[in-house]
Protein backbone atom coordinates (compact mmCIF):
# COMPACT_ATOMS: atom_id res chain seq x y z
CA UNK A 1 0.00 0.00 0.00
CA UNK A 2 2.90 2.23 1.19
CA UNK A 3 4.38 1.56 -2.25
CA UNK A 4 1.39 2.46 -4.06
CA UNK A 5 0.53 5.77 -2.62
CA UNK A 6 4.92 6.61 -2.96
CA UNK A 7 3.80 5.42 -6.68
CA UNK A 8 1.21 7.92 -7.29
CA UNK A 9 2.51 10.81 -5.44
CA UNK A 10 5.58 10.49 -7.84
CA UNK A 11 3.28 10.27 -10.96
CA UNK A 12 1.57 13.09 -9.81
CA UNK A 13 5.02 15.52 -9.21
CA UNK A 14 6.45 14.45 -12.20
CA UNK A 15 3.23 15.33 -14.71
CA UNK A 16 2.76 18.45 -13.14
CA UNK A 17 6.48 18.91 -13.21
CA UNK A 18 6.32 17.94 -17.42
CA UNK A 19 2.67 20.14 -17.39
CA UNK A 20 4.75 23.42 -16.24
CA UNK A 21 7.34 22.79 -18.40
CA UNK A 22 5.28 22.60 -21.24
CA UNK A 23 3.56 26.05 -20.11
CA UNK A 24 6.58 27.69 -19.77
CA UNK A 25 7.53 26.57 -23.43
CA UNK A 26 4.03 27.87 -25.03
CA UNK A 27 4.63 31.06 -22.86
CA UNK A 28 8.86 31.29 -24.35
CA UNK A 29 7.22 31.31 -27.83
CA UNK A 30 6.26 34.95 -27.46
CA UNK A 31 9.68 36.22 -27.10
CA UNK A 32 9.45 40.15 -27.32
CA UNK A 33 7.18 39.65 -24.00
CA UNK A 34 8.41 40.44 -20.37
CA UNK A 35 7.53 37.53 -19.32
CA UNK A 36 9.65 34.93 -21.98
CA UNK A 37 12.54 37.43 -21.46
CA UNK A 38 12.04 37.00 -17.63
CA UNK A 39 11.78 33.25 -18.21
CA UNK A 40 15.31 33.00 -20.34
CA UNK A 41 16.76 35.53 -18.03
CA UNK A 42 15.47 34.19 -14.47
CA UNK A 43 14.29 30.68 -14.93
CA UNK A 44 16.15 28.77 -17.63
CA UNK A 45 19.93 28.11 -16.56
CA UNK A 46 19.83 25.17 -18.43
CA UNK A 47 18.45 26.28 -21.88
CA UNK A 48 15.49 23.68 -21.07
CA UNK A 49 13.22 26.04 -22.48
CA UNK A 50 13.50 26.02 -26.14
CA UNK A 51 12.22 28.85 -28.52
CA UNK A 52 11.06 26.94 -31.91
CA UNK A 53 10.98 29.34 -34.05
CA UNK A 54 13.42 28.33 -36.46
CA UNK A 55 14.19 30.53 -38.92
CA UNK A 56 11.45 32.72 -38.48
CA UNK A 57 10.12 35.73 -38.50
CA UNK A 58 13.05 36.86 -40.02
CA UNK A 59 15.41 33.90 -42.09
CA UNK A 60 18.91 34.74 -41.95
CA UNK A 61 19.92 35.68 -44.95
CA UNK A 62 23.66 37.44 -44.85
CA UNK A 63 26.54 35.69 -43.70
CA UNK A 64 28.46 37.70 -41.24
CA UNK A 65 32.53 37.98 -41.60
CA UNK A 66 34.82 39.50 -38.44
CA UNK A 67 37.73 40.99 -39.20
CA UNK A 68 40.65 42.77 -37.08
CA UNK A 69 43.42 44.80 -38.01
CA UNK A 70 46.71 45.99 -35.94
CA UNK A 71 47.60 49.44 -34.92
CA UNK A 72 51.60 48.93 -35.54
CA UNK A 73 52.31 53.13 -34.65
CA UNK A 74 50.04 55.84 -34.69
CA UNK A 75 49.88 56.65 -38.18
CA UNK A 76 50.42 52.74 -39.88
CA UNK A 77 47.57 49.52 -39.32
CA UNK A 78 48.17 46.41 -40.46
CA UNK A 79 45.86 45.01 -43.77
CA UNK A 80 42.59 43.78 -42.04
CA UNK A 81 43.08 39.97 -41.69
CA UNK A 82 39.30 38.31 -41.91
CA UNK A 83 38.63 34.99 -39.35
CA UNK A 84 37.57 32.12 -41.13
CA UNK A 85 33.75 31.67 -40.00
CA UNK A 86 31.63 30.97 -42.87
CA UNK A 87 33.36 27.78 -44.36
CA UNK A 88 31.95 25.64 -47.19
CA UNK A 89 30.62 22.02 -45.95
CA UNK A 90 31.77 18.96 -47.30
CA UNK A 91 29.61 16.58 -49.02
CA UNK A 92 29.46 14.27 -45.32
CA UNK A 93 28.75 17.17 -43.58
CA UNK A 94 24.47 15.76 -43.65
CA UNK A 95 26.11 13.17 -41.43
CA UNK A 96 29.45 14.45 -40.04
CA UNK A 97 29.50 17.98 -39.43
CA UNK A 98 31.90 19.32 -36.37
CA UNK A 99 32.34 22.42 -38.53
CA UNK A 100 28.95 23.74 -37.98
CA UNK A 101 29.75 24.52 -34.05
CA UNK A 102 32.50 27.21 -34.77
CA UNK A 103 30.21 28.92 -37.31
CA UNK A 104 26.90 28.36 -35.00
CA UNK A 105 28.71 30.00 -31.98
CA UNK A 106 29.73 33.22 -33.91
CA UNK A 107 26.75 33.28 -35.41
CA UNK A 108 25.07 33.37 -32.27
CA UNK A 109 27.36 35.96 -30.64
CA UNK A 110 27.07 38.47 -33.69
CA UNK A 111 23.57 37.78 -33.39
CA UNK A 112 23.47 38.82 -30.02
CA UNK A 113 25.44 41.82 -30.24
CA UNK A 114 23.52 43.18 -33.34
CA UNK A 115 20.76 42.79 -31.38
CA UNK A 116 21.79 44.66 -28.54
CA UNK A 117 23.42 47.31 -30.55
CA UNK A 118 19.77 49.23 -31.02
CA UNK A 119 19.39 49.00 -27.10
CA UNK A 120 22.61 50.50 -26.13
CA UNK A 121 22.00 53.09 -28.54
CA UNK A 122 19.28 54.25 -27.15
CA UNK A 123 20.08 54.09 -23.76
CA UNK A 124 23.17 55.73 -23.99
CA UNK A 125 23.21 57.40 -27.53
CA UNK A 126 26.37 55.91 -28.52
CA UNK A 127 27.51 52.06 -28.59
CA UNK A 128 30.35 52.41 -25.46
CA UNK A 129 29.59 50.57 -23.17
CA UNK A 130 28.84 47.91 -25.54
CA UNK A 131 32.25 46.75 -24.75
CA UNK A 132 30.88 45.38 -21.34
CA UNK A 133 28.55 42.75 -23.01
CA UNK A 134 29.11 38.77 -22.89
CA UNK A 135 29.22 39.38 -27.06
CA UNK A 136 31.15 41.75 -27.08
CA UNK A 137 34.06 40.22 -25.07
CA UNK A 138 34.01 37.11 -26.85
CA UNK A 139 34.57 38.35 -29.68
CA UNK A 140 37.58 40.72 -28.69
CA UNK A 141 38.83 37.41 -26.88
CA UNK A 142 38.86 35.03 -29.76
CA UNK A 143 40.24 37.92 -32.55
CA UNK A 144 43.22 38.72 -29.53
CA UNK A 145 44.10 35.58 -29.85
CA UNK A 146 44.77 35.29 -34.00
CA UNK A 147 48.84 36.03 -34.58
CA UNK A 148 50.53 39.15 -33.46
CA UNK A 149 53.21 41.22 -35.28
CA UNK A 150 54.45 42.65 -32.06
CA UNK A 151 54.17 41.46 -28.45
CA UNK A 152 52.00 44.35 -27.33
CA UNK A 153 49.57 45.60 -30.08
CA UNK A 154 46.53 47.58 -30.26
CA UNK A 155 43.93 45.29 -32.42
CA UNK A 156 40.71 46.47 -33.84
CA UNK A 157 37.73 44.39 -34.98
CA UNK A 158 35.15 44.93 -37.73
CA UNK A 159 31.67 43.27 -37.80
CA UNK A 160 30.43 43.08 -41.76
CA UNK A 161 27.84 40.89 -43.52
CA UNK A 162 27.29 39.89 -46.98
CA UNK A 163 24.30 38.33 -48.85
CA UNK A 164 26.39 35.18 -49.59
CA UNK A 165 26.51 33.33 -53.44
CA UNK A 166 23.77 35.65 -54.32
CA UNK A 167 26.12 39.06 -53.92
CA UNK A 168 23.17 40.92 -54.74
CA UNK A 169 24.13 43.71 -51.76
CA UNK A 170 27.86 44.74 -50.98
CA UNK A 171 29.24 44.08 -48.03
CA UNK A 172 28.02 46.49 -45.06
CA UNK A 173 29.56 47.24 -41.90
CA UNK A 174 27.87 46.29 -38.62
CA UNK A 175 30.18 47.54 -36.32
CA UNK A 176 33.96 48.69 -35.97
CA UNK A 177 35.28 48.49 -32.66
CA UNK A 178 37.87 51.06 -31.12
CA UNK A 179 41.30 49.75 -30.36
CA UNK A 180 42.35 46.98 -27.43
CA UNK A 181 45.60 46.27 -26.06
CA UNK A 182 46.35 43.10 -26.30
CA UNK B 1 20.99 -6.51 -26.15
CA UNK B 2 17.62 -4.86 -25.96
CA UNK B 3 14.94 -5.34 -28.09
CA UNK B 4 13.52 -2.62 -30.21
CA UNK B 5 9.94 -3.39 -29.66
CA UNK B 6 9.29 -0.94 -26.59
CA UNK B 7 8.36 2.38 -28.39
CA UNK B 8 10.16 4.22 -25.27
CA UNK B 9 13.38 2.59 -26.10
CA UNK B 10 13.26 2.99 -29.63
CA UNK B 11 12.55 6.88 -28.81
CA UNK B 12 16.04 6.45 -26.87
CA UNK B 13 17.86 4.64 -29.34
CA UNK B 14 17.66 7.03 -32.05
CA UNK B 15 18.12 9.96 -29.95
CA UNK B 16 21.22 8.24 -28.78
CA UNK B 17 22.81 7.82 -32.45
CA UNK B 18 22.64 11.40 -32.80
CA UNK B 19 23.63 12.44 -29.40
CA UNK B 20 26.34 10.19 -29.99
CA UNK B 21 27.61 11.59 -33.48
CA UNK B 22 27.06 15.02 -31.98
CA UNK B 23 29.36 14.60 -28.55
CA UNK B 24 31.81 13.29 -31.39
CA UNK B 25 31.79 16.38 -32.91
CA UNK B 26 32.47 18.24 -29.76
CA UNK B 27 35.35 16.06 -29.31
CA UNK B 28 36.79 16.68 -33.12
CA UNK B 29 36.70 20.63 -32.13
CA UNK B 30 37.33 20.47 -28.01
CA UNK B 31 39.97 23.62 -28.97
CA UNK B 32 36.94 25.89 -28.93
CA UNK B 33 36.76 25.08 -25.10
CA UNK B 34 40.71 25.74 -24.51
CA UNK B 35 41.92 29.44 -23.31
CA UNK B 36 42.53 30.99 -26.40
CA UNK B 37 39.07 29.24 -27.79
CA UNK B 38 35.83 30.64 -28.54
CA UNK B 39 33.95 29.43 -25.20
CA UNK B 40 37.60 29.40 -23.23
CA UNK B 41 36.06 29.14 -19.49
CA UNK B 42 38.38 32.66 -18.73
CA UNK B 43 35.76 33.91 -20.84
CA UNK B 44 32.50 32.13 -19.95
CA UNK B 45 32.47 32.34 -16.14
CA UNK B 46 31.93 36.19 -16.73
CA UNK B 47 28.36 35.36 -17.66
CA UNK B 48 27.67 33.76 -14.20
CA UNK B 49 29.58 36.27 -12.31
CA UNK B 50 26.63 38.15 -11.50
CA UNK B 51 23.97 35.62 -11.05
CA UNK B 52 23.72 34.05 -7.63
CA UNK B 53 24.21 30.55 -8.80
CA UNK B 54 28.16 30.70 -9.00
CA UNK B 55 28.44 29.38 -5.25
CA UNK B 56 26.12 26.74 -6.07
CA UNK B 57 27.46 25.74 -9.35
CA UNK B 58 31.07 26.10 -8.14
CA UNK B 59 31.67 22.25 -8.20
CA UNK B 60 30.86 22.12 -11.92
CA UNK B 61 33.64 24.61 -12.82
CA UNK B 62 36.54 22.79 -12.54
CA UNK B 63 34.90 20.38 -15.25
CA UNK B 64 34.80 23.30 -17.61
CA UNK B 65 38.91 23.15 -19.15
CA UNK B 66 39.45 21.78 -22.32
CA UNK B 67 40.51 18.49 -20.58
CA UNK B 68 37.72 18.02 -18.53
CA UNK B 69 35.06 18.86 -20.94
CA UNK B 70 37.08 15.91 -23.08
CA UNK B 71 36.63 13.49 -20.02
CA UNK B 72 33.19 14.50 -20.02
CA UNK B 73 32.52 13.68 -23.84
CA UNK B 74 33.95 10.78 -23.74
CA UNK B 75 32.44 9.60 -20.22
CA UNK B 76 29.44 10.60 -22.57
CA UNK B 77 30.38 8.36 -25.42
CA UNK B 78 30.59 5.30 -22.94
CA UNK B 79 26.90 5.84 -21.63
CA UNK B 80 25.61 6.23 -24.94
CA UNK B 81 26.99 2.84 -26.30
CA UNK B 82 26.13 0.97 -22.56
CA UNK B 83 22.67 1.89 -23.59
CA UNK B 84 22.22 -0.16 -26.18
CA UNK B 85 23.40 -2.84 -24.21
CA UNK B 86 21.19 -1.86 -20.73
CA UNK B 87 17.48 -1.52 -21.50
CA UNK B 88 15.79 1.92 -20.07
CA UNK B 89 13.69 -0.33 -17.78
CA UNK B 90 16.30 -1.84 -16.12
CA UNK B 91 18.34 -0.05 -12.95
CA UNK B 92 21.50 0.12 -14.82
CA UNK B 93 20.06 1.74 -17.83
CA UNK B 94 18.36 4.02 -15.37
CA UNK B 95 21.77 4.67 -14.12
CA UNK B 96 23.54 5.38 -17.39
CA UNK B 97 20.82 7.64 -18.93
CA UNK B 98 20.74 9.61 -15.68
CA UNK B 99 24.85 9.97 -15.79
CA UNK B 100 23.60 11.62 -19.57
CA UNK B 101 21.01 13.72 -18.28
CA UNK B 102 23.72 15.13 -15.87
CA UNK B 103 26.21 15.48 -18.10
CA UNK B 104 24.01 17.22 -21.05
CA UNK B 105 22.93 19.08 -18.31
CA UNK B 106 26.61 20.05 -17.34
CA UNK B 107 27.86 21.11 -20.40
CA UNK B 108 25.13 23.32 -21.61
CA UNK B 109 26.44 25.76 -18.75
CA UNK B 110 29.52 26.43 -20.96
CA UNK B 111 27.66 25.96 -24.56
CA UNK B 112 25.15 28.54 -24.19
CA UNK B 113 26.54 30.30 -27.98
CA UNK B 114 26.70 27.16 -30.16
CA UNK B 115 23.95 25.03 -28.84
CA UNK B 116 20.62 24.90 -31.26
CA UNK B 117 17.02 23.84 -30.88
CA UNK B 118 18.04 19.75 -31.26
CA UNK B 119 20.21 19.95 -28.94
CA UNK B 120 17.25 21.53 -25.89
CA UNK B 121 15.35 18.83 -27.63
CA UNK B 122 17.43 15.93 -26.98
CA UNK B 123 17.66 17.64 -23.47
CA UNK B 124 14.34 17.33 -23.22
CA UNK B 125 13.92 14.03 -24.34
CA UNK B 126 16.70 12.77 -22.00
CA UNK B 127 14.95 14.26 -18.89
CA UNK B 128 11.61 13.15 -19.65
CA UNK B 129 12.82 9.86 -19.83
CA UNK B 130 15.11 9.76 -16.69
CA UNK B 131 11.59 11.10 -14.69
CA UNK B 132 9.32 8.83 -15.92
CA UNK B 133 11.39 5.98 -15.65
CA UNK B 134 13.11 6.11 -11.99
CA UNK B 135 13.09 2.52 -10.75
CA UNK B 136 10.50 1.58 -8.07
CA UNK B 137 8.34 4.86 -8.36
CA UNK B 138 7.84 5.24 -11.75
CA UNK B 139 4.63 3.19 -13.39
CA UNK B 140 4.07 1.83 -16.88
CA UNK B 141 1.35 5.09 -16.94
CA UNK B 142 4.34 7.65 -16.32
CA UNK B 143 5.84 6.36 -19.23
CA UNK B 144 3.03 6.71 -21.17
CA UNK B 145 3.21 10.27 -20.09
CA UNK B 146 6.27 10.84 -20.56
CA UNK B 147 5.50 9.82 -24.69
CA UNK B 148 3.04 12.20 -24.41
CA UNK B 149 4.83 15.04 -23.39
CA UNK B 150 7.49 14.18 -25.44
CA UNK B 151 5.04 13.98 -28.72
CA UNK B 152 3.44 17.02 -27.92
CA UNK B 153 6.85 18.94 -27.01
CA UNK B 154 7.22 18.00 -31.19
CA UNK B 155 3.92 18.95 -32.24
CA UNK B 156 4.33 22.59 -30.42
CA UNK B 157 8.12 23.18 -32.03
CA UNK B 158 6.87 22.25 -35.55
CA UNK B 159 3.46 24.13 -35.24
CA UNK B 160 5.10 27.39 -33.76
CA UNK B 161 7.69 27.35 -36.39
CA UNK B 162 4.96 27.03 -38.89
CA UNK B 163 3.28 30.07 -37.40
CA UNK B 164 5.94 32.30 -36.75
CA UNK B 165 7.01 31.84 -40.55
CA UNK B 166 3.56 32.42 -41.91
CA UNK B 167 3.55 35.58 -39.80
CA UNK B 168 6.89 36.33 -41.71
CA UNK B 169 6.16 38.77 -44.77
CA UNK B 170 9.48 37.45 -46.29
CA UNK B 171 8.34 33.90 -45.72
CA UNK B 172 4.87 34.36 -47.37
CA UNK B 173 6.51 36.69 -50.41
CA UNK B 174 8.80 33.52 -50.66
CA UNK B 175 11.63 34.59 -51.11
CA UNK B 176 13.01 32.75 -47.46
CA UNK B 177 14.37 29.82 -48.61
CA UNK B 178 16.00 31.63 -51.92
CA UNK B 179 17.66 34.06 -48.98
CA UNK B 180 18.75 31.24 -46.90
CA UNK B 181 20.08 28.96 -48.94
CA UNK B 182 22.51 31.51 -50.86
CA UNK B 183 24.19 31.88 -47.34
CA UNK B 184 27.74 29.98 -46.87
CA UNK B 185 26.60 29.42 -43.42
CA UNK B 186 22.93 27.76 -43.67
CA UNK B 187 23.00 27.24 -47.44
CA UNK B 188 25.21 25.48 -50.88
CA UNK B 189 25.99 26.85 -53.93
CA UNK B 190 24.44 24.14 -55.97
CA UNK B 191 21.18 25.03 -53.94
CA UNK B 192 20.72 28.68 -55.02
CA UNK B 193 21.99 27.88 -58.53
CA UNK B 194 19.10 25.24 -58.63
CA UNK B 195 16.80 28.12 -56.70
CA UNK B 196 17.66 30.62 -59.31
CA UNK B 197 17.04 27.97 -62.22
CA UNK B 198 13.97 27.21 -61.03
CA UNK B 199 12.48 29.91 -59.36
CA UNK B 200 8.87 28.41 -58.80
CA UNK B 201 10.70 26.08 -56.71
CA UNK B 202 10.74 29.24 -53.83
CA UNK B 203 7.44 29.01 -53.88
CA UNK B 204 6.49 25.68 -53.25
CA UNK B 205 9.24 25.40 -50.99
CA UNK B 206 8.30 28.37 -48.77
CA UNK B 207 4.68 27.26 -48.67
CA UNK B 208 5.16 23.69 -48.23
CA UNK B 209 7.21 24.43 -44.73
CA UNK B 210 4.82 26.79 -43.79
CA UNK B 211 1.69 24.63 -44.36
CA UNK B 212 3.12 21.20 -43.24
CA UNK B 213 4.69 22.86 -40.40
CA UNK B 214 1.52 25.05 -38.96
CA UNK B 215 -0.56 21.71 -39.56
CA UNK B 216 1.87 19.01 -38.45
CA UNK B 217 -0.15 18.18 -34.79
CA UNK B 218 -3.30 16.77 -37.25
CA UNK B 219 -0.63 13.64 -37.27
CA UNK B 220 -1.97 12.96 -33.40
CA UNK B 221 -5.89 13.08 -34.67
CA UNK B 222 -5.57 11.91 -38.13
CA UNK B 223 -6.38 7.87 -39.01
CA UNK B 224 -2.78 6.55 -38.93
CA UNK B 225 -2.49 6.50 -42.86
CA UNK B 226 -2.84 9.84 -43.04
CA UNK B 227 -0.89 10.90 -40.05
CA UNK B 228 2.06 9.07 -42.20
CA UNK B 229 2.07 11.55 -44.01
CA UNK B 230 3.15 14.40 -42.02
CA UNK B 231 5.73 12.10 -40.78
CA UNK B 232 6.96 10.96 -43.97
CA UNK B 233 7.43 14.77 -44.99
CA UNK B 234 9.22 15.18 -41.99
CA UNK B 235 11.79 12.50 -42.72
CA UNK B 236 12.17 14.12 -46.01
CA UNK B 237 12.06 17.69 -44.39
CA UNK B 238 15.01 16.92 -42.08
CA UNK B 239 16.95 14.94 -44.58
CA UNK B 240 17.07 17.89 -46.68
CA UNK B 241 17.97 20.37 -44.36
CA UNK B 242 20.77 17.72 -43.36
CA UNK B 243 22.13 17.74 -46.57
CA UNK B 244 21.81 21.16 -47.57
CA UNK B 245 22.00 23.23 -44.43
CA UNK B 246 24.24 20.55 -42.75
CA UNK B 247 21.60 20.31 -39.65
CA UNK B 248 22.86 16.85 -39.00
CA UNK B 249 21.62 16.75 -35.38
CA UNK B 250 18.37 18.29 -36.23
CA UNK B 251 17.53 15.30 -37.73
CA UNK B 252 18.30 12.28 -35.12
CA UNK B 253 16.75 15.13 -32.41
CA UNK B 254 13.32 14.89 -34.37
CA UNK B 255 13.36 11.45 -35.72
CA UNK B 256 13.65 10.37 -32.51
CA UNK B 257 10.10 12.02 -31.15
CA UNK B 258 8.30 10.25 -33.96
CA UNK B 259 7.77 6.98 -32.27
CA UNK B 260 5.75 8.79 -29.57
CA UNK B 261 3.51 10.54 -32.35
CA UNK B 262 2.95 6.37 -33.09
CA UNK B 263 2.10 6.01 -29.85
CA UNK B 264 -0.21 9.08 -28.83
CA UNK B 265 -1.67 8.56 -32.33
CA UNK B 266 -2.38 5.27 -31.53
CA UNK B 267 -3.89 6.14 -27.64
CA UNK B 268 -5.97 8.91 -29.00
CA UNK B 269 -9.59 7.87 -28.58
CA UNK B 270 -11.29 9.32 -31.55
CA UNK B 271 -9.56 10.37 -35.09
CA UNK B 272 -10.59 13.16 -37.40
CA UNK B 273 -12.87 10.85 -39.79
Amino acid sequence: MAKLNSTVIYEFIVTVFLACWFLLTILNQFKDTKLAEFIRVKIDVFALIPLWTFFAPRPGKTDYHLLYRDKITEEQYSEWCEMDITEERTFWSWFWNPEKRDKKILSDVVQSLVSCIPDYRKATGNTNLLMFSMPYIIVLHAVSQCKKQSPNVYRQFMLAETSGYQETNPPALILLSVFHQI
Amino acid sequence: MIVLTNITQLVLMILSVGLFVSTLEYIKKIQIFAPNGLLSWNVMQLNWGQRNQKTLLKPFFKLFSQSGLSTLFVIRCLLLVGLVFFPLQSVFGWVLISLLAVSLLTSSLITRYGSDGSDQMSMLIVITLVLCHLPGLASPRLADIGLWFIGLQACLSYSVAGIAKLASAEWRASTAIRDVFSTKTYGSKKATLFLQKYPAANGFLCWNVMIMETLFPLCLFLPWPYAMIFLIWGFTFHFFTALIMGLNSFFWAFMATYPALYFINHQMPWHLF
